[in-house]
């Protein structure tokens, strides 16, 4: 395989829900070894695009091309199948089990015959933890753990294959400094392992920390790519908020009852602090 | 520094036999109650609920119960549930019937083309809750009125069996082939030995392995009283067998023996397999299972087939039973398995319960069942009395973890 075939290429991908479209013709290439940053106002597309990629939906038109080949992800297993892994919003672990059966879950290391090898799970579990130096123990319910310590979790549950790009969708999202510094770490791991990360994020310094390029997405479109080096806070925000790139197509598909005055609000605060975008919090889950 | 760090060390050990058991309150707790309500009836019914003849047909009559909350136990802990396996088993038992008396099958023939067809209703109901997304409770309660409506148009008034042989499942023992110890059946006491030999095996086991990959095991004390406590059980059990039976046979009934089998191959594949970890992860949070890249439509097609599969055993035990097909045999057991599994602490809401623990709920409601029985208590009240300790079971249990809260 050419290594110079780009790992990803998202090919005019649109998706309509009933009432919204979340995506219109998007296009986006991931190479190798890159981190890509995805930022974008809440209800942009950003986890509808990473859902795309990681086969929980299929887009309305447009497809994906993984590494020269065009390929449809029907569900999650694909994905994995092409060396595609993602944590996505929510942190969704099941609570009944402890913490080694969760990171195992879906890919259950076996003896042989469909029969648990649950000692090797439980010794490359603790390892996993401590490559994200992070002290849970393996045995413990999931029930008890802290928000941070289940985004380790699922973010750790990754590691267990050898992906070649790895989606995360607003990694840092409501975990502590530190908590945020390991997992910008292991981004970087990744990339210096020879993986490509795509990382939504909605904090910009967290993305100009890590990411090789930006794109930025708004209202279901990429407004622009950057390079990290080329752009800066105020450039991106501004595009974020539809401040640069004034919309031709008007504010009539407004898509999730975003009031249509949102980027002029914006407009006020640009430059000043990005406190005041994270401050509006999340409001699309991960829908079913 | 050593003494300040050796004391903590030192509570930790004592308190860790009774943290493990209130931890795990529910099972110690059903086990408690099983062994008070054991108790109870026999004096209520002056020593006769134990006596070995007694005890026999006490296994013999649950059989089908256990059997169904085998599979049962599996579909809710997936958060599903099956009404239709009562109806199955007057179906299935039906077909296998007239097989056997209609078209003069031979009866292990007959037994096999049941399981088949068992299988191949569980494909149907799987097919539907799995791959077209009706829940569970609607796909089987149209099962339950399906299989019930044919059960009663192949079967009409009754089909009687005539096979020695196949009545002989329900009523036999297995052979005495090591001869009359004194008074007792030298296999069954064999057979006693081994199973408390084997328990004490795995748990200790079960230790070892803990510790090798460095995971805290159960206090010692506790996996020495299980040992203990499951012994005695055990032995007690094996005493009333081996002098059971009357003067041509006795000993180890064959029902036990099929309801022993499939006791501890499904709970093998619940606690040890892939697809077990599947079904409780499914049942704990499908939504992480589906993102975990688990077939959850899979798991949960396979929980109906293996339903249906146990459903048809059931059908075999309990036509081997009454000797005869009849359109209303099976009635209600879907609540009678459904109970067991909830009174051995099988969450309501999915992700938790154990085949051992549903094992204990079908004894508890048959020793009540038999007890009040045994006292000629009647039937319409022995129902009321099982409704309120499947009530207050679950309520306790709800209750305790509202607590821990
Ligand atoms: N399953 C769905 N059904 C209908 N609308 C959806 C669905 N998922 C997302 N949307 C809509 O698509 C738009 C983009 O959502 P999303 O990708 O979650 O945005 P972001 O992650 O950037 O905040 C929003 O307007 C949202 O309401
Ligand atoms: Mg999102």
């Amino acid at each position: 395989m050419n290594d110079m075939t780009p790992l990803l290429e998202i090919k005019d991908v649109s998706k309509r829900f009933e009432y919204v479209e979340a995506l219109k013709s998007v296009n986006l290439t991931i190479g190798r070894r890159e981190v890509v940053a995805l930022v974008g106002d809440n209800g942009a597309g950003k986890s509808t695009l990473v859902k795309i990629i990681a086969g929980l939906c299929q887009p309305t038109s447009g497809g994906l091309v993984v590494r020269g080949e065009p390929v449809r992800i029907g569900d999650v297993r694909d994905a994995n199948a092409l060396g595609i892994v993602s944590v996505f919003q929510g942190n969704e672990l099941c609570e009944n089990l402890n913490v080694a059966a969760n990171l195992f879950l879906g890919r259950e290391l076996r003896t042989g015959c469909g029969i648990r090898d649950e000692n090797a799970m439980v010794v490359r579990a603790r390892a996993v933890l401590d490559t994200l130096s992070s002290s849970i123990q393996v045995g413990r319910p999931v029930a008890s753990l802290s928000v941070g310590q289940r985004r380790i979790i699922a973010i750790a549950k990754t590691l267990l294959s050898e992906p070649d790009l790895v989606v995360l969708d607003e990694p840092t999202d409501s975990l502590s400094v530190m908590q945020t510094a390991e997992v910008l770490e292991y981004t970087r791991r990744l990339r210096a392992e020879g993986r490509s990360v795509i990382m939504v994020c909605h904090d910009l310094p967290d993305v100009f920390a890590v990411a090789d390029r930006i794109a930025v997405l708004r209202q279901g479109r990429i407004i622009a790519v950057h390079e990290t080096c080329e752009t800066s806070y105020e450039q991106i925000l501004a595009e974020m908020a539809g401040i640069v790139d004034e919309d031709a197509d008007g504010r009539g598909d407004e898509s999730d009852g975003v009031p249509a005055g949102g980027a002029v609000g914006y407009r006020i605060r640009v430059g000043t602090s990005r406190r005041l975008i994270e401050r509006r919090g999340e409001q699309s889950g991960l829908p079913v | 520094m050593s003494a300040t760090t050796a004391a903590p060390a030192q509570t930790t050990k004592t308190g860790g036999l009774l943290a493990t058991i209130a931890n795990n309150a529910r099972q110690y707790g059903i086990v408690g109650a099983l062994l008070i309500i054991v108790v109870v009836f026999q004096i209520l019914t002056g020593g006769v609920l134990l006596k070995p003849n007694s005890f026999v047909s006490l296994i013999q009559q649950n059989a089908y119960v256990i059997i169904l909350a085998i599979g049962m136990v599996m579909v809710i802990i997936a958060t599903h549930i099956d009404l239709s396996v009562g109806s199955l088993v007057a179906f299935i038992g039906g077909i296998c019937a007239l097989l056997m008396e209609r078209q003069g099958v031979n009866w292990g023939l007959a037994i096999l083309i049941s399981l088949l067809v068992g299988l191949i209703v569980g494909v149907w109901q799987g097919f539907w809750v799995a791959y077209v997304g009706i829940p569970g409770f609607i796909t089987t309660l149209a099962g339950m009125l399906i299989f019930r409506g044919l059960a009663t148009v192949l079967v009409g008034e009754s089909v009687p069996i005539t096979s020695e042989s196949f009545r002989g499942i329900a009523r036999n023992y297995l052979p005495n082939v090591l001869g009359w110890w004194g008074p007792f059946d030298g296999l069954t006491i064999v057979l006693g030995v081994a199973c408390i030999a084997a328990f004490a095996w795995s748990q200790l086991h079960k230790r070892i392995r803990a510790q090798r990959v460095g995971l805290v095991p159960e206090p010692m004390s506790l996996t020495v009283i299980k040992i203990v406590v499951a012994a005695l059980a055990i032995g007690f059990v094996t005493y009333l067998l081996a002098s059971s039976g009357n003067a041509d046979q006795g000993g180890t009934p064959i029902m036990l023996v099929i309801v022993g089998v499939l006791v501890l191959i499904y709970n093998f594949i619940l606690t040890k397999t892939v697809f077990g970890r599947h079904v409780y992860a499914v049942g704990g949070n499908r939504k992480a299972a589906e993102l975990s890249g688990i077939n959850t439509r899979r798991v949960d097609f396979t929980l109906f087939v293996h339903m249906g599969f146990l459903s048809a055993v059931a059908a075999v035990c309990m036509l081997s039973r009454l000797a005869s097909a009849t359109a209303q045999a099976g009635m209600e057991f879907e609540m009678d398995a459904i109970a067991a599994c909830f009174i051995g602490g099988t969450a309501v809401t999915g992700g938790v319960g154990t085949i051992p623990g549903a094992v204990v709920g079908a004894f508890v409601m048959g020793v009540i069942n038999q007890g009040l029985s045994i006292m000629g208590v009647d039937t319409a009240i022995v129902k009321t009395i099982k409704g309120l300790v499947l009530l207050g079971a679950v309520a306790v249990d709800i209750m305790s973890k509202r607590k821990k809260r």
